[in-house]
């Protein structure tokens, strides 16, 4: 795991149907140690997933400087793995070959990888699956896969991009929950874009409050773990904390 | 009755389940028995329209002296070799015009433009180029077999969604291996569309072929037994052809389909 430093990022681009400049995010810079997971909350349109995506190297950046352990990035690489809101799983491919993706691109053979796929889907309790198509597995199931699938190439960090944004409500929470859980074991350095205040609070060490793509605050969270909604629904802290970021997005 | 009838078919159902053959069989029956009965009553002269029993006897007899075996041996053959380089040029070619913007727009007008021509159309010219002979069958078969082949790939291609293609390479794939492990499965159920297509296509256009420059072959037979005025000859010539395709259907192209693209979910039973 590595640390991610952002300094004075921007993306301009020229929107063809309106014939104008238009830029999506706007200075931006930020400072994530090793081992910390920060969430980037904002409304839709704000430039969260504009900068994911630059530090996904999925698009390049008009100025500025994305790092991955001091290193700038360039183009989409394993060093940073990528959890889709999409799931974005290979149809064509089993849960255990999908979690195993990763270590057979780095030339891991066969046996040693099916190994390691095996113990992160153990890890997200997905054993029983492992056989299985992503097609056969409900919503909440397939993006365990795609959090696992991302781990499981050992990346220097983690980018999430509204990974629970199409699950249902219930199964969100327990996904939460599990993300809180495995990050704890694993502490990966994670950069979490989502437009859930709560659930920004509840995962992250710190939330960055994004606005028309500019940053307006970054409020530390405080709240001890391992962390439950069971506990945390009735935390007056967690309650000030969502209240506090809920205004900073909704006043911009 | 209602009852009854219901029962029938449901035991129908469950044998058909038990034994897929008896499914793909049955239904001919009542074709062939209302076929039977049309000419056993002699509505048309037995001259304009043999019998089952006719066909079967003249089955019988070209399989007999070899010829029916050696015809359609060199069909098949023709239409294999005609499909393996359509398909050989087809998918690689779909796959660049799918991937790249600048193939797209330098090829894509020029085949739809040589699309339009038509297999057949192309016959004249051929024949005064290759002559009478394999050469000629094969670029017709090849000329009918690509075009689907290559629409429906670069259709393919370009339905993959690119967060497939962001996935992989943020897993480590090179471009190389992208292609290798995203494009072309995610492109397989098109392919195959294509295929089914094109081996359509390309069956049609090899019969109408060997009517034409043919010299044996089963539009040959066809054709040769229509001069020789032996209608049970060219029915029995057109049956064949279709129970040859509906063979490549369920041996070859169904079973293709179970295995990629319905089993994957990306396209619904």
């Amino acid at each position: 795991m590595k640390n991610l430093v952002i300094r004075n990022l921007s993306k301009t681009y020229f929107d063809v149907y309106a014939g104008t400049q238009v830029t999506a995010v706007r200075d931006v810079s930020l400072n994530v140690p090793e081992s910390e997971f920060i969430s980037i909350v904002g409304p839709s349109g704000c430039g969260k997933s504009t900068i994911l995506n630059m530090i996904a190297g999925f698009i390049p950046h008009s100025s500025g400087e994305i790092l991955v352990g001091g290193k700038p990035v360039n183009g989409p690489g394993p060093d940073r793995g990528v959890v889709f809101q999409s799931f974005a799983l290979f149809p064509w491919r089993t849960v255990l070959e999908n979690v195993a993706f990763g270590p057979k691109m780095r030339g891991v053979g066969r046996v040693e990888r099916e190994k390691i796929a095996h113990e992160f889907l153990t890890l997200a309790k997905l054993s029983d699956a492992a056989a299985r198509y992503p097609n056969e597995l409900s919503g909440g199931m397939q993006q365990r896969v795609g959090v696992v699938r991302a781990l499981a190439n050992e990346p220097d960090v983690l980018l999430m991009d509204e990974p629970f944004a199409s699950v249902d409500a219930q199964t969100r929470m327990t996904l939460q929950e599990e993300l809180t859980r495995i990050w704890e074991a694993k502490r990966p350095t994670v950069i979490f874009i989502t437009h859930d205040v709560a659930e920004a609070v509840f995962l992250s060490n710190r939330v960055v409050a994004l606005s028309k793509g500019k940053v307006l605050e970054e409020i530390e969270v405080d709240l001890p773990r391992p962390r439950v909604w069971d506990d945390l629904n009735e935390n007056e802290r967690f309650k000030a904390l969502t209240a506090r970021v809920l205004q900073l997005v909704r006043s911009a | 009755m209602n009852t009854f009838l219901l029962k029938i078919w449901s035991g129908y159902v469950r044998l058909t389940a038990r034994w897929p053959s008896i499914g793909s069989i049955a239904p001919f029956i009542p074709l062939i028995v209302a076929w039977w009965i049309v000419t056993e009553l002699q509505i048309f002269p037995r001259v304009f329209l043999p019998g089952p029993v006719e066909v079967v006897r003249s089955f019988g007899s070209l399989v007999y002296t070899g010829v029916l075996p050696e015809y359609l041996q060199d069909s098949i053959v023709r239409l294999a070799v005609g499909a393996f380089w359509g398909i050989a040029l087809g998918i690689p070619l779909g796959i660049l015009i799918g991937l790249s913007k600048r193939a797209h727009t330098a090829l894509y007008p020029p085949l739809l433009f040589f699309q339009a021509i038509g297999d057949i159309a192309w016959l004249p010219i051929l024949v005064i180029w290759f002559g009478y002979g394999l050469t000629t069958m094969t670029v017709i078969i090849v000329y009918t077999v690509i075009f689907p082949v290559v629409l429906n790939t670069v259709l393919g291609v370009r339905s993959t969604s690119i967060t497939l293609h962001r996935a992989a390479l943020s897993l480590g794939a090179s471009r190389a291996r992208l292609l290798w492990e995203v494009v072309l499965p995610g492109a397989l159920p098109n392919i195959i569309t294509g295929l089914r297509n094109g081996l359509g296509y390309g069956w049609r256009a090899l019969i109408a072929t060997e009517i034409i420059v043919g010299t044996s072959g089963i539009g040959f037979l066809m054709f040769d037994a229509r001069r020789g005025g032996s209608l049970v000859e060219v029915l029995l010539g057109m049956i064949i052809l279709g129970i040859l395709w509906y063979i490549v259907d369920a041996w070859i192209l169904a079973p293709l389909e179970r295995a990629t693209g319905q089993r994957w979910g990306l396209v619904t039973r």
